[in-house]
């Protein structure tokens, strides 16, 4: 399998306190990687370390390249924690901030054949009826399903996404996690996910990496729900979560893990 | 009235050049307001003051040496808040207070205040020569091509910058491209507006068009015109009243403010 991710003894510090040390794993294409861990465990670090957006220590290599040399951004989607326009209103439609999400181009003008991209990807986000709406005043959810449109506009090979279901309410939830796990099983998209949300997108997942400063577990979730690691860092309430959800006929994460359902 | 008022050809020269600089002013400045750093213009505005100081005292051309200065604070800003990682408008008040101080000095050693230094800091429009008029064309002439041809760039980093960077637009070279362009539009016009007035040609006009406007598009040209009615409206009125034509033209952009927020309040339903 190619690798999609590699990262190697990666460190990061915002001041003298280290946020990440020694973090090591590889991804590989088709992957679909759950990132669990506490609150300032490190996980939106990590990312921004693999997409460039900080500079730390360590070797990272996309698609086989050196982060440094890497050039085809238009293979990578990249969905934030946070929606860009809080505050300010900028004036520009959901329609013109799908189109940023194509690879860069000289001149102000759109091409047809963007405008038809753009207008498919928002059919498959179900965002086509406010396309020509003003992106701020859009719902916070809505304005979420339009940045998944701009992620996954220039048709990824790896998707990027930082807890992108927080601010969706359940129907967009599950629509949003279909759409990822169609693009992870039909066309073979990598995606690593950010999320606090282990249940509801477990079904799709292949494999969790869990980082706590440091990597604590990286590996399928058949190896999750074992791995005694887990289970200490998770603690004794997330255990018995767990073990509720088992007694109740399913294990959380949607996987065969060879617990005995009661 | 309108037909003496435009026979002048001091007059005409400072309409063109006022006209100019202030588009350039307005068009930079929806970028400068969206990405909150229109306060930049106001710490250039104040740094201005050493090479206005400088040129005083060596009789050198103000604007040729107020140029490199203020371009070099404006990269002292930006590596301010990079490196320091302190905040855009504490790096924005250093600079400028720096940038204030240095000039009060160098004007105390020259011997203190004159006329020509209080037209710098209240604005001349109408002692702008041909010279000054051709760099403020030229300058609205890079403005307008480089917002064509980035057009995607700018929009992308000012909407969403991370996201640009991870679509491998280099959003440093944006920024600094864009600060270096103010720098210099903030230098060619203080002389219509005055050193202390400069950057509320570079925040109101964008703020008016900002409040009424749909689309992005319109946004740029909404700004672009609020400027260059405000220098024209501002002159005449100045040239008819015999007051201070700096302080009328930025009164007449915040009348067009004021209309742009009850418009905005009142006037604009969403059709769509």
């Amino acid at each position: 399998m190619q690798s999609v991710i590699r990262a190697e003894n990666l460190r990061f510090a915002y001041t003298r306190t280290p946020v990440l040390e020694d973090v090591s794993f590889n991804i590989t294409s088709g992957d679909y990687v759950g990132l669990i861990g506490p609150n300032g465990g490190g996980k939106t670090t990590l990312l921004k370390l693999l997409l460039g957006l900080e500079k730390g220590a360590g070797k990272i290599a996309l698609f086989g390249t050196p982060l440094a040399k890497f050039k085809d951004w238009q293979k990578i989607g990249y969905l934030a924690q946070k929606s860009p326009v809080s505050q300010s209103r900028f004036p520009i439609s959901a329609e013109e901030v799908v189109l940023m999400g194509l690879p860069p181009r000289r001149g102000a003008d759109v091409l047809r054949a963007e405008l038809k991209e753009v207008h498919e990807v928002m059919r498959q986000t179900r965002t086509r009826e406010y396309a020509g709406r003003i992106f701020h005043d859009l719902s916070v959810g809505q304005q979420q399903r339009v940045l998944l449109a701009r992620a996954i506009v220039s048709k990824p090979e790896l998707l990027i996404l930082d807890e992108p279901s927080t601010a969706l309410d359940a129907s967009s939830r599950e629509m949003f996690f279909d759409l990822l796990g169609e693009l992870n099983e039909k066309c073979g998209v990598t995606i690593l996910l950010i999320t606090h949300d282990t249940g509801e997108v477990g079904k799709y997942i292949s494999k969790f990496m869990y980082v706590d400063k440091t990597l604590v577990f990286f590996g399928t979730k058949e190896e999750f729900c074992k791995s005694d690691k887990v289970a200490q860092k998770l603690g004794a309430f997330a255990q018995h979560t767990i073990d509720h959800l088992h007694n109740h006929g399913h294990c959380p994460l949607g996987c065969s893990c060879g617990e005995k359902h009661k | 009235m309108i037909g003496e008022f435009l026979s002048y050809g001091f007059v005409q020269r400072g309409l063109i050049a006022g006209s100019f600089a202030a588009a350039s002013c307005a068009l930079l400045g929806v970028f400068l307001v969206l990405k909150r750093l229109s306060l930049i213009g106001d710490g250039m505005s104040h740094v201005c003051l050493t090479g206005v100081a400088v040129a005083l005292l060596t009789s050198a051309n103000p604007v040729y040496m107020s140029v490199p200065v203020v371009m070099v604070s404006s990269l002292g800003i930006m590596k301010l808040a990079q490196k320091f990682k302190i905040y855009g408008d504490a790096a924005i008040g250093i600079v400028s207070a720096a940038g204030l101080s240095v000039g009060l000095m160098i004007t105390a050693f020259a011997g203190g205040f004159n006329t020509d230094l209080l037209g710098y800091l209240f604005g001349s429009i109408l002692t702008v020569t041909f010279s000054e008029a051709v760099l403020c064309g030229l300058l609205l002439a890079a403005v307008l091509f480089g917002l064509v041809y980035f057009y995607r760039d700018l929009t992308s980093v000012c909407f969403d910058e991370p996201f640009a960077r991870t679509r491998g637009v280099r959003a440093g070279t944006v920024n600094t491209a864009l600060v270096m362009v103010t720098s210099i539009a903030v230098v060619l016009a203080f002389k219509v507006v005055g050193i202390f007035l400069i950057s509320a040609l570079i925040i109101i006009p964008p703020v008016s068009a900002l409040l009424v406007s749909r689309t992005f598009r319109q946004v740029l040209w909404l700004a672009a015109c609020f400027g260059v009615g405000s220098v024209w409206t501002g002159v005449y009125l100045s040239f008819v009243l015999n007051i201070p034509s700096g302080a009328t033209i930025i009164l007449i952009n915040l009348i067009c403010l004021a209309g742009s927020y009850i418009y905005s309040k009142w006037g604009i339903k969403d059709v769509r």
